[in-house]
């Protein structure tokens, strides 16, 4: 089984946000939610002004399912860290135990929950069955099932977002990094997956059942 | 102990079942009824990744019985021509997957290209016509609207003559609209017709064309991997031409190419450069020279090609050797050393490709910009060459069709300008007489007079009519597809909109125009659709031209811009003339058949071959094309170029694969090859024009030649290669003067057919001119800008001399004294400069109506350098107000303290508008029409100044003042 | 004449470079070496170096939470969450539970000496039951739901199942949620009746000194306490300070980054626990004492009238000034005690 992994190049990201409408559009993310963002670093800065597109990174031992009152994450087969909505309470845990700030929610203050936590599914739906409507509705388009990969990734402008097999990924970036001579690791890479191919191995995690 | 699922009830409402039932009347959901059918494996390669990586489809569609149809259509915002792919069921809209195949973005968009599919759900689109009476909008038919505008502008026609109608077109037409609509204003009597490219690439076109022979791109975005150099110039193609940048980036990676951007904004593109050079906004010249200085000084020009192909070069010598390092110094601010630098890096990392953009041409000296940087590549001799070229990125999906196909106040379409010649030539194609084409206008001579471009409209309507070369000022507008914010002088402009009686705006939104509150009566809102649409082809920068297809009918009562062009002809009474040779369905013209006539017609850009049976062949078959070469390499495209760049010579039948790259001689002509053009004659004050020892691959004529005419023909003894067809058509077109009929107007193509059957180029085989005799810089110089932050430096650069042109009166010197005379720089002292961003584009009313664009950018802003804002005690965030120094003009925007920008420069986006003066103007859109996102425009406070070849606007320097709001 | 008149010169230096490029071992090199002009500044690899810092850029969506890049402080977070949040809670909860049972089997239940007379005073009038009531509610319902998030998963959840967690825990979150308004009305209720009782005096002192008498199993020599003794006013204070505490910081976890961002809420939300924690704590004393702890305790709150002897006991200081102001009767004779005791 593959490791579905994401690698955002900052060589090649130029923030043109196209990962982020790709996303909008193929899941009908509504306004004020953010799966997926560009996010520019030391901006204006000659030389080291940098740009990274980011999401749920589906990381090896993801820290929002651990922290998660409800244990509503799983993980898939393919390394995708999902969860399901019919269990989330939207207590915000998630998205203070998240390295990169993924988990978003309808409501930004609340008295009570703040909404079914939204994220990246990684185009791979939810618990629901997949491909279908009600699927759709919570948790968007479900690529993967159909053979595609993220379509954030497909439509990157400058192939700077890649997604697919984690050793895959990896290899792609060390070619390119040797071709041109220079690039340094990949940003979140180890935060989310560990240091050199920790994140390979680990056990999936089965969806919570729904009584 | 059971507890039901509470929350089974969907988290959101998803927006394609909210379309699919107000439109068609049944929910539909999108993946519901998707296919299982699998591009992952392509898509995984071109994404450099091993397929097999991704788990099969297992569930097939929902329901089997709602078929998906995917149709291919091009992206409607940049110039790019990146492919989309719609997944349509039941007519509607519900998806869009990458067009992998595209040999141009491979499945890659932007921001605006990913969310194309928002642009037709169209909730804040214009739904149908609208009037504007006494300040409220009414709902009016069809039929009543064109009605009663075709009324009204007969009346002005017969008052005050065709001149007084403004026809402004779109480079968001199809090739075949903008013909249309050329060809409707010609029908009409007017040469007032224009669209964007005045605003964005005129200056280009003129400077381009004037130097080697065509306006355009010489190479493609692909061939950018071939260069070995990248130098990017007033240009930041990472927001305004993204997908350009993978094919840049890649030439980056894959050669090691050094990548050079010149900009006063440290862009976003910049921030992947190996250089950045920071320029004094206006200084383009003397940084150019700056860099052609040490090419001189060491000898590094290229000798032989300067020899061979480049005529006058020692002037320019003449006029670089003042632009020592100390001086490009003291007057742009850049350091000599770091010019050597780029110079020697351009000189060993050849070739080089020079890329530029607005930055080079919105200036009062545009055109001469322009020429300087083509001066710069001849001398390097990195035109005609894989990997060199000069790369100018165009800005619209099709600006560079709707200006080949003449949306322009100078000209007919192809370039064949507006004398008696090309008014016979088009008169022939279009199967009229002459004389009744004359009798439309109002004179023979107003005939031939360049009309008046978009950026002055309104001073012909506020001038004194004596002061405008024609009848009468303007009185009415009819504009498709353009934003009314584009242009400088808002101030001056919303008086011209106030006094003009007529003002028909046909788009899918309202537009600036509409919200101007100043007008209350006899403004017209035409609900126009987009090309996603309606079928037709677009060029795109490189020149390829792609079909784009129908995705999904006009929505809501919009229509598309064939339907309303001939709408209107058929009212003002030449629908018969216009369409004698165009097959008309219900009020809809084919665009098959515009494709088949202007193929006939467009002789002198070679847009002659690419039928509309052709295109499609390409768009079919885009997986042929490889993605570098963009040439076919199997199936019934093998060989040809994708798109068929122009020029592709000849009738259709010919198989010219079309020209990849411009005035390259290293390949036959029937291969894509080409010479500089013989456009300016053969000779000048005893110096020959013609190339010497230099032609194309396998040409029989192994030197310059001249454009190929009868007598040329007669001359080389290959007249009899002509078919008997062939000299019949040119007889009748030459009647007494046989002689004088020329590869342009031979209507038969006999005379291209021959010359390339010889492997020779129709239009002959010239010099590039480095000195551009007719222009009014004949060689570049540097002039300071009329609002120039250096008033110490006007009296050694002083601007052009005031003048007149295009039936206007044009200020330039004297101008620019008096600003500073008034010191105006004391009281404005920084520098005013404007652009794009990634998610807007244009004016801005259609990506601003786009809720997954209008998120990305809420707010209009000025960038203010960190220094500068801790002096004026500016913090991050907070409201500023920008003044200008015309017409009190300012501007209420937030303020982006970053160092992207330099100290005492301002950068202001231009793409917002429905603000004004800090007041906003939403409740004067027509209800649900107004954009998501209003901002303050940034040419409210832009001022004055124009390119005396071009009339371009200056938009990118001007001086302003901020303060704290 | 050449163009490039130089190829010829770089021709063989081309083909060199090209051979060394076929040579696996030589991509190495070359990664380590890339030219002078690539943009490989020691300062990009600053930038990475995501295991150690924050990265924050910006963003142009308004969200300014989402300019935050990389925070690998939610990893501490999370392990704050997962190993030190349950054990302070249930341990320090446990540790006091079990020292109040060891307390109690040595101990025993604090006495009278003098038995109870039967005649009442009153000691807390219905609005001071009302406020005491209503905060001693809802903190009982807030730390029971709150637990509920805490513990639920471990300990309910495989019990129950997700679905019944889940509405559990919603339920639980929402009652969390809307109990801290009567929560904090008690609170300002509670401050505002017995504040002034419950400033600290030079008796406290001497209280603290013998514990109140409460160690020695005679009573020891009981202090002349006001209304409230330092025990007491421990336990208001703990309970204001604590409160005002978890409702502020409560506050700020139902609006969640209006005031800060994402470090200042994993703060935010570690205070909470850890008062949560102390309060949870401080309370199972609170309770132990005012029920089965001390005989005639409870009938302070429960209908508000004490015995005489337990007031004179316990609260001399007070239960003089009662009988001074008239609220209660003069002492009576200390051998009076009814039969039976």
């Amino acid at each position: 089984m593959a490791r579905m992994k994401f690698l955002c190049d900052s060589g090649r990201c130029i923030e043109c946000n196209a990962c982020v409408t790709a996303c909008k559009n193929e899941h009908e993310v509504p306004w004020g939610m953010n799966r997926r963002r560009v996010v520019t670093l030391n901006d204006g800065e000659v030389g080291r002004e940098r740009s990274i597109s980011i999401a749920c990174m589906h990381c090896t031992a993801a820290p929002c399912a651990t922290v998660c009152p409800v244990g509503c994450f799983y993980q898939t087969a393919d390394g995708v860290v999902l969860h399901d909505k019919d269990l989330c309470i939207g207590c915000g845990y998630c998205f203070y135990a998240c390295p990169f700030g993924a988990p978003q929610f309808p409501q930004t203050t609340n008295y009570g929950s703040r909404g079914k936590m939204d994220k990246c599914t990684f185009c791979s739906g939810g618990p629901e069955e997949d491909m279908t409507p009600v699927e759709y509705q919570k948790y968007g388009a479900n690529r993967l099932a159909e053979g595609k990969l993220p379509l954030c990734a497909e439509m990157c402008s400058t192939r700077a977002l890649m997604a697919g097999d984690g050793a895959v990924l990896e290899d792609i970036y060390r070619e390119r990094v040797v071709r041109r001579g220079y690039g340094t690791a990949a940003v979140g890479w180890e935060t989310a997956y560990g240091p050199d191919g920790e994140g390979n191995t680990y056990e999936p995690v089965h969806p919570p059942v729904r009584s | 102990m059971l507890i039901k699922r509470s929350s089974a009830k969907p988290v959101r409402k998803t927006l394609s079942g909210h379309l699919a039932s107000t439109i068609t009347g049944s929910g539909i959901d999108r993946r519901s009824f998707l296919k299982g059918t699998c591009t992952a494996a392509g898509g995984l390669a071109a994404m450099e990744m091993l397929p097999g990586t991704v788990r099969k489809a297992e569930a097939g569609p929902m329901q089997p019985n709602v078929p998906v149809e995917l149709r291919k259509n091009i992206c409607t915002h940049c110039s790019v021509g990146c492919t989309v792919i719609a997944e349509v069921q039941n007519g509607v809209w519900v998806g869009q997957e990458p067009g992998w195949e595209s040999p141009i973005s491979q499945g890659t968009h932007c921001a605006k290209g990913a969310s194309v599919r928002e642009v037709v759900h169209g909730e804040r689109r214009l739904k149908y016509p609208l009037k504007l009476v006494d300040g409220t909008w009414q709902r009016l038919s069809w039929e009543q609207a064109i009605d009663e505008i075709g009324d009204k502008l007969m009346e002005i026609r017969e008052s005050s003559g065709p001149d007084s109608v403004f026809w402004l077109g779109s480079a968001k037409f199809s090739n075949e609209g903008s013909y249309l609509y050329r060809k409707l204003a010609a029908f009409w009597g007017t040469n007032n017709v224009d669209h964007q490219a005045r605003i964005c690439h005129s200056t280009t076109v003129a400077g381009v064309a004037n130097t080697w022979g065509y306006g355009a791109m010489t190479n493609s975005y692909n061939d950018i991997q071939n260069s070995k150099c990248l130098v990017i110039v007033g240009g930041n193609p990472a927001e305004a031409h993204p997908v350009s940048m993978q094919h840049m980036l890649r030439g980056k990676e894959i050669n090691q190419a050094p990548f050079i951007v010149i900009d006063p904004r440290f862009t976003r593109t910049a921030a992947h450069a190996t250089e950045y050079v920071r320029i004094r906004p206006g200084t383009d010249i003397p940084v150019v020279w700056g860099i052609l200085w040490h090419i001189f000084e060491n000898g590094w020009e290229d000798k032989e090609y300067i020899q061979q192909r480049v005529y006058g070069m020692d002037q320019i010598r003449e006029e670089v050797r003042r632009w020592t390092p100390e001086e490009v110094e003291r007057v742009s601010g850049v350091p000599g050393e770091q010019l050597r630098r780029i110079a020697q890096t351009m000189v060993e990392n050849r070739p080089a490709t020079v890329i530029w953009c607005m930055g080079v041409t919105q200036h009062s000296v545009g055109t001469a910009n322009v020429r300087a940087l083509c001066v710069l590549q001849l001398a390097l001799g990195n035109i005609g060459v894989a990997g060199g070229g000069a790369n100018i990125y165009r800005g619209h999906c099709n600006v560079q069709g709707a200006t080949d196909f003449g949306l322009d106040v100078s000209t007919l379409p192809s370039y064949y300008g507006l004398e008696e010649g090309a008014w016979q030539h088009w008169s022939r194609v279009w199967e009229v007489d002459y004389d009744w084409m004359v009798s439309r206008f109002a004179s023979k001579k107003l005939m031939e007079t360049k009309g008046i471009p978009t950026t002055r409209w309104f001073d012909a309507v506020l001038s004194d009519p004596e002061q405008i070369e024609q009848p009468d000022r303007l009185r009415a507008f009819v504009c498709f597809g353009h934003g009314g914010n584009t242009v400088t002088r808002m101030p001056e402009m919303v008086k011209g909109l106030a006094d003009l009686d007529l003002l028909v705006i046909a788009d899918p939104h309202p537009t600036t125009f509409a919200s101007i509150p100043e007008r209350r009566n006899g403004t017209y809102l035409l609900p126009a659709c987009t090309q996603f649409e309606t079928s037709g082809s677009r060029t795109c920068s490189n020149r390829s031209m792609q079909w784009g297809e129908k995705i999904v009918e006009p929505i809501f009562e919009s229509k598309d811009d064939y339907e309303i062009i001939y709408r209107l002809a058929a009212k003002l009474g030449f629908a018969e003339e216009m369409f004698k040779n165009i097959a008309v369905e219900d009020s809809h013209p084919l665009p098959e058949d515009i494709l088949r006539e202007m193929n006939r017609g467009c002789l002198s850009t070679g847009y002659t071959g690419q039928s509309p049976e052709r295109l499609k062949m390409h768009m079919r078959y885009q997986a042929d094309f490889d993605k570098v070469s963009m040439r076919a390499t199997r199936g019934p495209c093998e060989g040809e170029y994708y798109g068929l760049p122009w020029p592709c010579w000849g009738h259709p039948e010919l198989r010219h694969p079309g020209s990849p790259n411009l005035y390259d001689t290293s390949v036959h002509v029937m291969e894509g090859g080409g010479t500089f053009r013989a456009r300016f004659g053969v000779e000048r004050e005893g110096q020959n024009l013609l190339a010497e020892g230099s032609y194309t691959v396998g040409s029989e004529i192994e030197d310059g030649y001249p454009e190929f005419t009868m007598a040329v023909l007669r001359k080389l003894g290959w007249e009899q290669d002509l078919t008997p067809e062939e000299r019949r058509v040119i007889e009748l077109i030459g009647g007494e003067n046989i002689d004088d009929v020329s590869w342009q107007t031979d209507l038969s193509m006999g005379i291209i057919r021959v010359a390339l059957k010889h492997g020779c180029l129709p239009y002959g085989n010239a010099k590039a001119r480095a000195v551009a005799w007719n222009l009014p810089d004949p060689v570049p110089i540097h002039r300071e800008p009329i609002y120039s932050p250096r008033p110490d430096l006007i009296s050694e650069f002083p601007a052009i001399p005031d003048r007149r042109d295009y039936r206007l009166p044009q200020l330039g010197q004297s101008l620019q004294a008096a600003v500073a005379q008034r010191n105006l720089q004391e009281q404005f002292p920084m520098v005013l400069t404007s652009g794009r961003l990634v998610e807007y584009e244009g004016g801005g009313e259609e990506t601003r109506s786009n809720r997954w664009l209008a998120e990305l950018q809420q707010n209009m802003f000025a960038e203010i350098n960190t220094e500068d804002a801790q002096r004026l005690g500016i913090s991050h965030g907070q409201w500023v107000w920008v003044h200008g120094p015309e017409a009190n003009s300012r501007a209420r925007v937030r303020a982006l303290v970053t160092n992207r920008i330099g100290p005492g420069t301002v950068f202001m986006p231009f793409h917002f508008s429905g603000y004004w003066q800090g007041e906003s103007h939403r409740q004067y859109y027509p209800e649900g029409t107004d954009p998501i996102v209003l901002g303050e425009p940034c040419n409210a406070v832009t001022t004055y100044g124009y390119d005396p070849v071009t009339f371009m606007q200056e938009t990118k320097v001007t001086l302003c003042r901020v303060e704290p709001a | 004449m050449r163009r490039h008149s130089h190829f010829f010169l770089l021709a063989p230096l081309l083909v060199a470079l090209a051979l060394l490029f076929a040579m696996p071992a030589a991509q190495a090199q070359y990664a380590n070496e890339p030219r002078p002009d690539a943009p490989t500044a020691p300062d990009q690899v600053q930038i990475y170096n995501p295991d150690e810092s924050r990265l924050v850029g910006s963003v142009t969506i308004p969200d300014q939470n989402l300019a935050v890049l990389v925070q690998p402080e939610g990893r501490d977070w999370r392990s704050f969450r997962r190993d030190y949040l349950p054990w302070i809670i249930g341990g320090l909860a446990i540790i006091v539970a079990v020292a109040l049972l060891a307390f109690f089997l040595i101990r025993g239940k604090i006495r009278l000496h003098s038995g109870l007379s039967g005649r009442k005073v009153l000691r807390f009038n219905s609005i001071d039951r009302f406020a005491h009531w209503t905060i001693a509610t809802s903190f009982l319902v807030l730390a029971l739901t709150g637990l509920i998030l805490t513990f639920g998963r471990p300990l309910l959840l495989p019990l129950i199942g997700n679905s019944a967690f889940t509405a559990l825990a919603q339920a639980g979150m929402a009652i969390h949620n809307f109990f801290s308004i009567p929560f904090v009305v008690g609170l300002v209720l509670v401050v505002a009746l017995w504040i002034k009782d419950n400033i600290p005096n030079r008796s406290d002192v001497a209280w603290v000194k013998t514990m109140g008498g409460m160690l020695s199993k005679d009573g020891g020599p009981h202090v002349k306490t006001g209304r409230f003794n330092a025990g007491q006013k421990g336990m208001f204070w703990s309970i204001v300070l604590g409160g005002l505490g978890l409702a502020v910081t409560g506050f700020l976890l139902m609006t969640p980054f209006a005031f800060t961002g994402i470090w200042g809420m994993q703060v935010i939300h570690i205070i909470h626990g850890v008062l949560a924690a102390l309060l949870i704590a401080a309370i199972i004393g609170h309770i132990y004492i005012g029920t089965v702890g001390m005989e005639g305790a409870f009938d302070a709150m429960g209908n508000g009238q004490v015995d005489e002897n337990w007031a004179r006991e316990h609260h001399a200081a007070w239960y003089e000034e009662q009988v001074r102001k008239g609220y209660a009767d003069s002492p009576p004779n200390m051998a009076q005690r009814p039969a039976g005791e």
